[in-house]
């Protein structure tokens, strides 16, 4: 006999019904207004389907503004930031999850604690320490100063994710004399493709959407990245909603395409790390 | 013998991520301590920063209004993503759909939902204030983000729509580890719906909704995306929360140490707050183990 799940009612379907329409409208809406010419954007009563599909103002955000720059910015200092914080949280993920050191807990719950700091609290300091080091107004400032979200999270993911990699496998080829590094260069890591994909991608998305530290760290336009952009956008052109809307979905096509190419790999992972955690 | 050789293996391997973490977060917090007890010119000054801080006007107000935005964050995200987890976990048609529906406004950059947001709630063109005219609930236009009593509401509805999805994923996450057979047992004495909600899925879930608490309130202390965009803390400091008061004293007013004394206070606030929190839940692991 199955054991089958408690079946849905009509009511199921009204509730999932208005929770989805909750969840897209706004999206929906800003995708709509994006393709909608200037005197619809702005009629009493708003129009549902545009009337006339306008790329006029994708076309005012890719050649008339700088948005193009700071896609790029952001793009070097997202990639920068995750490829940094990947390299160092797998060494790391890799000495918790398979060494026995004295202090082991405690640095591994600092490491934990530590992405839970707000980031208020260290935002003038880091400004003081990057001005004085000339790290303003640089990629590099921005990259290194990333590594404050993405490696406490990356090395939580990742030792939750060594752990569950059988040891007996490294065991074998410590007996025929390889090296640590190698076992974690030939043996580990292409078991954990998957973990270290989803880890990516969170990283990646945690600093392509950060705001505040951008704000302060990047007040020149040749690194200034797509959030602090398009915050500058809306309020310069501050009566251009259409092209806001198209520099919205600009800055999150890339970020739900990610989403949606491995959103089964990313939500177990997320949520297995969360609930051990 | 080369000395790497003596040390456990397993520090080489976790210092230089444990390095660069003390050098982005020990170190500025250090300096946090040393800015809020000086003056621009390096001098001691006790606690002259503090009291002059936490004297100001402002910061009562500012307190206020971090407590009422994020505990109506955190109520309203709760019960909606519990709705919604429960919901995902039953059986219907077009579940996977809903499920990836449900993601979006979590996969959505906070700055992005704050303009879609901000337009949507646009005093003349806003297609809210058109919608609930046209069913008839308010009869004149509404200046949701610049009307005083509006503005938290409305910040508040913004953050949950962020973040319910998430709530959703976690309780879903956690039910579907509940054992079906305490189902089919509740079924056969003639359990309703509501009973198994009540006696089986929420004492399930409860572990799970006391740590997403703790990250919501965390993310709510570290909201300054939508709030300074949408409003940047007004009208006349209405939606002024404290993240946004300290980056205000430093990045505008350039006093940065009043702004690092106020930082100060937050952070052991907070770190109290999650410290406890954490104590409670261990205590409650430790006594179901027993």
């Amino acid at each position: 006999m199955s054991i089958a799940k408690p079946r849905g009612s009509i009511f199921s379907y009204v509730l999932a019904a208005i929770f989805s329409v909750v969840a897209i409208f706004p999206f929906l809406w800003m995708a709509l207004s994006s393709v909608k010419p200037l005197q619809e954007l702005y009629s009493v009563p708003p129009t549902w389907i545009p009337s006339h599909f306008s790329l006029e103002n994708y076309v005012n955000v890719l050649y008339h503004s700088n948005i193009p720059r700071y896609f790029l910015n952001s793009v070097v200092i997202s990639v920068g930031s995750t490829s940094i914080a990947l390299i160092l949280a797998i060494l790391a993920a890799y000495g918790f999850a398979r060494f026995r050191f004295r202090g082991r807990n405690a640095l591994q719950a600092s490491i934990l604690i530590s992405q839970l700091l707000p980031t208020a609290t260290i935002i003038v300091p880091l400004y003081v320490i990057l001005s004085n080091l000339g790290l303003i107004n640089t990629y590099i400032g921005l990259i290194m100063t990333y590594l404050i979200h993405t490696l406490p999270l990356c090395v939580w993911l990742l030792i939750s994710y060594f752990r569950s990699i059988p040891y007996e496998i490294e065991e074998a080829a410590l007996i025929d004399g390889a090296s640590r590094l190698t076992i974690l260069w030939k043996i580990v890591l292409p078991l954990s493709v998957p973990g270290i994909i989803s880890t990516v991608v969170y990283c990646f998305v945690s600093t392509w959407n950060e705001f505040i530290f951008a704000l302060v760290f990047a007040t020149d336009s040749s690194v200034k990245t797509l959030p602090v952009g398009l915050a500058e956008f809306s309020a310069e052109f501050k009566t251009d909603w259409g092209a806001v809307m198209a520099a919205s979905i600009i800055m999150t096509l890339p970020i739900i395409i990610l989403f949606f190419a491995i959103q089964r790999m990313f939500v177990s992972g997320i949520t297995a790390g969360a609930t051990k955690g | 013998m080369n000395p790497l050789r003596r040390i456990n293996p397993g520090y080489l391997f976790v210092f230089p991520a444990l390095f660069v973490l003390a050098a982005m977060i020990l170190y500025p917090l250090a300096d946090t301590v040393v800015l809020s007890f000086t003056d621009p010119s390096g001098a001691f000054v006790g606690t002259d920063n503090f009291r002059s801080v936490l004297g100001s006007r402002t910061t009562p107000l500012a307190t206020y209004n971090t407590i009422y935005y994020v505990g109506g964050t955190i109520i309203f995200a709760i019960i909606l993503g519990t709705i919604a987890g429960i919901l995902l976990d039953r059986q219907f048609f077009g579940r996977g759909a809903v499920r990836s529906i449900l993601l979006i406004p979590w996969v959505v950059p906070s700055i992005v939902a704050a303009t879609t947001w901000a337009w949507m709630f646009h005093y003349e063109f806003g297609i809210i204030n058109y919608l609930l005219m046209s069913i008839g609930i308010i009869d004149k236009p509404m200046g949701w983000l610049i009307t005083a009593d509006l503005v938290k509401p409305s910040l508040i509805a913004v953050d949950v729509w962020k973040m319910f999805p998430f709530v959703a994923l976690m309780v879903l996450a956690s039910l579907q580890g509940i054992d079906s057979t305490l189902y089919e047992a509740a079924k056969v004495d003639g359990a309703k719906f509501w009973h198994e909600v009540r006696y089986i899925m929420l004492p399930h879930i409860a572990p799970v909704l006391a740590s997403v608490t703790l990250l919501l309130l965390i993310w709510g202390f570290n909201g300054i995306t939508i709030i300074y965009t949408m409003t940047g803390g007004g009208p006349a400091n209405r939606s002024l929360i404290l993240p946004i008061q300290i980056f205000k004293e430093a990045f505008e007013h350039f006093d940065f140490h009043r702004a690092a004394a106020l930082s100060l206070v937050l952070f052991v606030v907070l770190f109290v707050v999650i410290l406890t929190q954490l104590a409670i839940s261990q205590k409650r692991r430790d006594s179901v183990d027993r």
